[in-house]
C-alpha cells in the first residue's frame, strides 16, 4: 500500500469502520473453474456496453424524420435519410472514435448475450439451480430475457433496412395476440406501422428502461451469489456440502477478475477493428415496403425467426371471436413455452427425482438422466430452429430448393430433439447402472464417490473428512 | 449453542504454493506495463489526431491486453497461490476472531512494479478520456466573431431593413443582422439617445443620435432587454446589471464588469442602417482565454 492509499484507507476506516468488513471480504473464498467465468464475462461485456453506450447516446438522434446527410462519406453525401440512420452515418464517419465505439458496442452486445446464454447452460448442466438457488436461477432467466429485449431494441435503433424489417416483424408479432393484438401493437408503436413514435420509444427502452432493469436485476443476482455463496465442483476428499473450497478474493480472485475484464475489453477492441460489425452503409436505410434477401436478425433471435419460417401455414378463427395464427404460435407461444420450461425445470427435477435438502456441489448432468435429456432436448430444439433461420442461405449455397430445406427443418425440429433426449436419457441411465448407482436424492449421497475414494487419508481438517458425523454439543 | 469451537477456523488454508523469485517475471511485468502505457498514449494521440480507426482501435486493444498480462504476472509473481476452505454457513460476525488467510506478498516489496502498474492503469484511464474531444468541434475563434460584417444591414425580427427615421425619439429596437436572425450572440439593441453621447461612446459609430449595442449581457449572457426610462439605463433582468447607453454602455451597477460592445454603425446608399464591421470588443460573457 502506498502511503497515500494507506492514509486514505485509515481515514475512511475510522469513520466508516471498513477494516473488519473489507478484511472479511478479502478473505471470502471463491471456488475456481473456467466455466464460472462465463457470467463474469457477461458482466464485463455489460460494463463495456454501458461505457460505449453513453458515448453513442451523445450523437444518436431518435427520429425517422427525413434529413440530409452532409458529412464526409461519399456514397451518402447529399442524400436524404431517416434522422436516426443519418446520425449513425455521421457518428461512424465524421466523429473521431465513433466507428470504433459503435462497433465495440455491437460486439459487446453479442458477447453479453452469448456469455449469458452459455452461463445459463452451465448452470443448467451442472445443477447450480438447485435449492437454495432457485430464486437466483429465476432472476437469471429474467436477465436473459431483458438482454434479448435490449439487444432487439438496440438492433432496431439505426433504422437500417434490417432494423426496419425486424421492427415490422415485431409489430406483426404483437398484432398476432388473439383478440387484443391490435391494441397492444398500437400501444407499443403509437399507431399503425411505420409510425414516427417507434424509434423514440425503442430508444427510451434501450437507453433507459432496460439498462435500469438489467443493472438492478444483475445487482440482485450478484448479491444473491455472495449471500448464498458459490457452488463448486466436487473435489476429492472435500465435503463441499459444508465447506467452500477455493481461492480468497484477495489477491487471487481479484487478479483473475481484473485480468479478465482487461481481456474482454482488449478482445472487443481487437474484434472491432478486424470485423466491420453491422456496417449500416452496406445495409442501407429502411424504406417501407422494401426488403432484401438475407434478412436475418441477430443470432440470438434466430430461433424465433426460424420458428416463424418453418411453422406451417396456420390461421383460423375461433367462434369468430379470435384469430389464432402461425406467427402467434411460432413467435409468441413457442418462445414462451421454452422459457416457461426453463423456469420450471428446477422444480420439476426436484419433484421427479425426489431431491432432498440443499445442494452446493455441482454434478455431472449424466448423473441425473432427466436433466441430461431436458437440456439436450430443449437446446437441441432451439439450435435446430435457429439453423432454420438460415434456410434461404443454405438453399442458395447447396442448391437444395427452399421448399425442401424448409421441410428438412420441419421434420428435424420435431423428430430429432425427442430422439436425442431419449438417447441421452437411456445412455445416462445405463451409465449409472453400470456404476452400480442410482440418482442420488441428497447431497451427501451424491458426494459419496468423492469422499470415500482411495488416497484421501489425510485428516488435516474436518473439511477433508466432512462425512464424519459432527458431534453436536448442546 | 457453542458450535463455533468445534469448527475449523473461518478460513483454513489447505494448500499454498509460493512463487519462485524470478527476475524474468519482474521484467515481464515492467515491460508489459510500459507497453500498455505506451499503447494507451498512442490510442489517445492517434484518436485526437484523427488517425485511422485501425490504428487507435488496435492501440486500445493492445493497451488493454498488455495491461491484462502485467496484472496477471504481477500477482502470480508476488503472492502465494492459496487454496482455502471456509464453512458455508459462516459463524456470525464478531466472535469469529482473525482468519488466517490474509494473503501477504511473499516476495520483498517491489514498489517499482507496483508503481509501474499503477502508472500504466492511470495512463490508460486518462487515455480513455480522449473520446471526450469528439463530443464537439474545436471552438477556434467562433466565439470571437458574430454575424456582423461591413455592409450587413440591420433588420428587425421580421427581416425588414431599418432607416434612422424608423426609430422614434426615446425609442429602442431589437435588431438582427440580415441573414442572421435568431443568431443569439449577434442580437443588437438600437437606441435613440436622449442626450448627446459622452465618452467612451465612439462618436464616429453614432448615426443621427442612434447608437447600437450588443444585446448580450457581458455578465452571463442574458438579453439586456429592458430600458429604464427614469434614468435612461439599459437593465438586464437576470442579475440586475445596468448599463449607460449614453456613455458607451458602461456598467453602472450590478455584476457585469464590461461594457456592452458598440456596433460600428453607418448608412448604405439607400439610406438603410448597416454595420461598418463586426464588434471590436468581445461580445457576451467572459471567455476562458483572454
Ligand atoms: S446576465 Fe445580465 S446581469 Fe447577469
Amino acid at each position: 500500500m502506498t502511503p497515500l492509499f494507506a492514509w486514505l484507507f485509515d481515514t475512511l476506516d475510522e469513520r466508516l469502520g471498513l477494516r473488519s468488513p473489507s478484511r472479511k471480504a478479502a478473505n471470502k473464498v471463491f471456488p475456481h473453474n473456467w466455466s464460472f467465468l462465463l457470467g463474469e464475462i457477461a458482466l464485463f461485456a455489460l460494463v463495456v456496453l454501458v461505457l460505449t453506450g453513453v458515448f453513442l447516446t451523445m450523437f444518436y438522434r431518435p427520429s425517422i424524420e427525413a434529413v440530409t446527410y452532409n458529412g464526409s462519406f461519399e456514397l451518402y453525401r447529399g442524400t436524404t435519410q431517416p434522422a436516426a440512420f443519418e446520425s449513425i452515418l455521421r457518428l461512424s464517419h465524421d466523429i473521431p472514435g465513433g466507428l470504433l465505439f459503435r462497433r465495440i458496442h455491437r460486439v459487446a452486445a453479442h458477447l453479453f448475450v452469448a456469455a449469458g446464454v452459455l452461463h445459463m447452460l452451465r448452470i443448467l448442466l451442472t445443477g447450480a439451480f438447485r435449492r437454495p438457488r432457485e430464486v437466483n436461477y429465476l432472476v437469471g432467466i429474467g436477465l436473459i430475457t431483458f438482454a434479448f429485449a435490449a439487444g432487439f431494441t438496440g438492433y432496431s435503433l439505426p433504422y437500417d433496412s434490417l432494423a426496419g424489417t425486424g421492427i415490422r416483424i415485431a409489430y406483426s408479432e404483437l398484432l398476432s395476440f388473439p383478440v387484443v393484438g391490435d391494441s397492444i401493437a398500437f400501444w407499443v408503436f403509437g399507431g399503425d406501422f411505420p409510425t414516427g413514435d417507434v424509434i423514440p420509444r425503442f430508444f427510451v427502452f434501450h437507453v433507459m428502461v432496460l439498462p435500469a432493469i438489467i443493472i438492478g436485476t444483475l445487482t440482485i443476482h450478484l448479491l444473491l451469489v455472495v449471500r448464498q455463496r458459490h457452488t463448486q465442483f466436487p473435489a476429492r476428499g472435500v465435503d463441499g456440502h459444508r465447506f467452500v473450497l477455493g481461492k480468497p478474493l484477495w489477491p487471487a480472485q481479484f487478479a483473475e477478475s481484473a485480468t479478465l475484464m482487461l481481456w474482454v475489453g482488449g478482445v472487443l477492441a481487437l474484434a472491432s477493428i478486424l470485423v466491420p460489425w453491422s456496417d449500416i452503409t452496406l445495409i442501407g436505410p429502411y424504406v417501407p415496403g422494401e426488403v432484401g434477401n438475407n434478412a436475418q436478425p441477430d443470432w440470438y433471435m434466430f430461433w424465433v425467426e426460424g420458428a416463424l419460417r418453418i411453422f406451417p401455414a396456420v390461421e383460423f378463427s375461433v367462434f369468430n371471436l379470435m384469430t389464432i395464427s402461425g406467427p402467434f404460435i411460432a413467435g409468441i407461444l413457442l418462445p414462451g413455452l421454452v422459457f416457461t420450461g426453463l423456469a420450471l425445470y428446477p422444480f420439476i427435477e426436484r419433484r421427479v427425482c425426489r431431491l432432498e435438502g440443499e445442494w452446493h456441489v455441482l454434478t455431472n448432468p449424466l448423473e441425473i438422466p432427466l436433466r441430461a435429456a431436458f437440456v439436450v432436448g430443449t437446446f437441441g430444439f432451439v439450435l435446430i430452429i435457429s439453423a432454420a433461420a438460415t434456410n434461404d442461405i443454405l438453399s442458395r449455397l447447396t442448391g437444395v430448393p427452399i421448399e425442401a430445406a424448409t421441410w428438412f427443418f420441419r421434420i428435424t425440429a420435431v423428430v430429432v430433439p425427442p430422439l436425442a433426449a431419449a438417447a441421452v436419457y437411456v445412455y445416462s441411465t445405463r451409465r449409472l447402472r453400470r456404476r452400480g448407482r442410482t440418482v442420488a436424492t441428497n447431497e451427501q449421497d451424491a458426494m459419496r464417490p468423492y469422499l470415500f475414494s482411495a488416497g484421501s487419508s489425510d485428516d488435516e481438517s474436518m473439511a477433508r473428512s466432512g462425512s464424519e458425523p459432527e458431534p453436536e454439543p448442546e | 449453542m457453542n458450535r463455533g469451537e468445534n469448527r475449523p477456523r473461518p478460513l483454513e488454508i489447505i494448500e499454498r504454493r509460493d512463487p519462485p523469485t524470478s527476475s524474468i517475471n519482474d521484467s515481464i511485468v515492467t515491460l508489459t506495463a510500459i507497453g500498455a502505457g505506451a499503447f494507451a498514449l498512442l490510442f489517445a494521440v492517434s484518436l485526437l489526431a484523427g488517425g485511422p480507426v485501425q490504428l487507435y482501435g488496435g492501440a486500445l486493444a493492445a493497451a488493454l491486453m498488455l495491461l491484462a498480462v502485467a496484472v496477471r504476472r504481477f500477482f502470480t509473481g508476488r503472492y502465494p497461490d492459496v487454496t482455502a476452505v471456509e464453512p458455508r454457513d459462516e459463524p456470525a460476525t464478531g466472535g469469529a476472531g482473525v482468519s488466517v488467510a490474509d494473503v501477504e506478498p511473499v516476495s520483498p516489496r517491489r514498489s517499482f512494479l507496483t508503481r509501474a502498474l499503477i502508472a500504466a492503469t492511470g495512463l490508460l484511464g486518462l487515455s480513455l478520456l480522449a473520446p471526450v474531444a469528439s463530443l464537439g468541434p474545436s471552438p477556434g475563434d467562433t466565439l470571437r466573431r458574430t454575424k456582423w460584417a461591413r455592409g450587413v444591414r440591420l433588420v428587425t425580427g421580421e427581416g425588414d431593413p431599418v432607416r434612422p427615421a424608423d426609430v422614434a425619439t426615446g425609442g429602442l429596437a431589437s435588431i438582427w443582422p440580415e441573414k442572421g436572425i435568431g443568431h443569439e450572440r449577434s442580437s443588437v439593441l438600437l437606441i435613440r439617445l436622449q442626450q448627446p453621447p459622452g465618452s467612451p461612446t465612439r462618436i464616429e459609430w453614432v448615426v443621427d443620435d442612434l447608437v447600437a449595442y450588443s444585446k448580450v449581457c457581458t455578465h452571463a449572457g442574458c438579453p439586456v432587454a429592458l430600458y429604464r426610462e427614469r434614468d435612461n439605463a439599459l437593465f438586464c433582468p437576470c442579475h440586475q446589471s445596468t448599463f449607460d447607453p449614453a456613455r458607451g454602455a458602461q456598467p453602472t451597477f450590478g455584476p457585469a464588469a464590461r461594457s456592452l460592445p458598440q456596433l460600428p454603425l453607418g448608412l448604405d446608399g439607400e439610406g438603410y442602417l448597416v454595420a461598418l464591421g463586426d464588434f471590436e470588443a468581445q461580445v457576451g460573457p467572459a471567455l476562458p482565454r483572454g
